[in-house]
């Protein structure tokens, strides 16, 4: 697999169909997004399941590749893409972090393996250009055993899992998709800092509240969190809820506008909905 | 002394926070459990704001705002209505009765709505009992 990508990769940066190519490198037994111009460099390229290229750097809080798009505005980069990155990448662009115009996405297949590691429902891009589709996982027995509790047990539920949040802000700083400058969850106003665990409805309800409209399930909240929260189990709930109400899918396809960015005109709402909620 | 439910409202200043004005000049009889928060569109609620004030020790949480169509500012109103519908799944998700938050729709002529619609809220609130945060001990134990 890597070899076909190290390939393609040489193809795309010699017929100058990009500039340049986005992916990870390994150095020193380390693995680090890189930026590909030379191709003698396509030796040491490298995929991995544990590091997303759409991360977001800390502290400057912007994502990598909006960061040297902004820098370079005119660079044709092209990016190694997994299922969920490509979704990411989508859903920035929504947001005007990053120009799809000026990238070429090499979409790679992830194994069935990789998909069942991630519980993901979708383990292939949409430009799929190496690898083979495998089916997604759509079972997931955390939703299910959420969805039969009554509202009472959930709160009980949930109340254990907050009450073992650290605020570590591991969550955060591994969503791609918070990429605010100014975090809620950071201000006094709303989070009372210095206290554990944290309030309730507060903190952890701050970025759920922002997020679940965009979250493209990628787990990386859930992986990075040091106490176990399952994290994408809420997100993988509300993403059901999203399809009910907005009939929306984040990170599926670039056409369709994000339910809390449009207004009236764009997406007309349901009918029920126009009587107050 | 018995519980009495506590509710936060906020009201846009073009429509809502009027109804209100209204009722109050007009000496409607309403239920005194809502207390009001003036916002200049129903838009400017963020999310956050409705946590805060759960946190803070609030009950529920009213949200009132011009009708659909009528904005002072064209569509503040749809996109809250975007946010509040997801808000409300979302706290239906992690325990907390979607009752406890309700957006609606009174206009600057509408007082005798305004106190219905604020006095079956405080019945619903009534019915579900105190929204039970972290207790003290919880908090900084
Ligand atoms: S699964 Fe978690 S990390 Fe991934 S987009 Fe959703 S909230 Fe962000
Ligand atoms: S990663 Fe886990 S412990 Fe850290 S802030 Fe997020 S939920 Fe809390
Ligand atoms: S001005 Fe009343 S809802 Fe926007």
């Amino acid at each position: 697999m890597i070899g076909n990508i190290r390939d393609l990769a040489r193809k795309w940066l010699e017929d100058k169909e990009v500039d340049a190519i986005f992916a990870l490198r390994e150095q020193n037994g380390y693995l680090a997004p890189y930026l590909f111009t030379n191709v003698d460099k396509l030796g040491s390229m490298e995929i991995s399941t544990q590091y997303r290229l759409s991360y977001t750097c800390r502290p400057s809080k912007e994502n990598i590749l909006s960061l040297m798009q902004r820098k370079e505005p005119s660079t044709r980069i092209g990016i190694v893409a997994r299922g969920c990155e490509e979704r990411a990448l989508i859903e920035l662009a929504k947001r005007s972090q990053i120009d799809l115009g000026k990238t070429k996405i090499m979409g790679i297949a992830c194994t069935q393996e990789e998909a069942i590691e991630c519980k993901c429902e979708r383990p292939y891009p949409d430009n799929l250009v190496l690898g083979q589709k495998v089916e997604g996982v759509s079972q997931d027995e955390n939703v299910d055993a959420l969805l039969n509790k009554s509202i009472t047990e959930r709160l009980a539920f949930w109340r254990y899992q907050f009450s073992k949040c650290i605020k570590c802000y591991g969550c955060r700083n591994a969503c791609p998709m918070c990429f605010c400058k100014d975090c809620k969850m950071e201000q006094g106003v709303f989070t009372e800092t210095g206290w554990l665990p944290p309030e309730i409805p507060m903190f952890l309800f701050i970025r759920f509240s922002h997020i679940s409209e965009r979250c493209i399930w990628c787990g990386e909240c859930e992986k990075a969190c040091p106490v176990d929260i399952p994290l994408l189990t809420l997100f993988k709930l509300l993403r059901r809820d999203i399809k009910d109400l907005f009939d929306y899918e984040a990170g599926m396809d670039m056409t369709q506008e994000a339910p809390l960015l449009t207004t009236l005109d764009e997406m007309p709402m349901k009918e029920e909905l126009a009587s107050g909620i | 002394m018995s519980w009495e439910p506590k509710i936060v409202g906020f009201l846009c200043n073009w429509c809502s926070y009027r109804g209100a004005d209204l009722a109050g000049t007009a000496r409607m009889k309403c239920s005194p459990n809502v207390r009001t928060i003036r916002v200049m569109c129903s838009g400017r609620v963020e999310p956050t704001f409705i946590l805060k004030a759960f946190q803070l020790g609030a009950d529920g949480v009213l949200v009132l705002g011009c009708h659909p169509g009528d904005c002072h500012y064209t569509e503040g109103n749809y996109k809250t209505l975007r946010r509040m519908s997801l808000l409300k799944k979302m706290l239906a998700q992690l325990g907390v009765e979607e009752e406890r938050v309700r957006l609606d729709w009174v206009s600057a002529s509408e007082g005798d709505h305004f106190v219905s619609i604020v006095n079956d809220m405080t019945e619903k609130v009534r019915a579900l009992g105190p929204f039970r945060q972290n207790s003290e001990e919880e908090k900084h134990g």
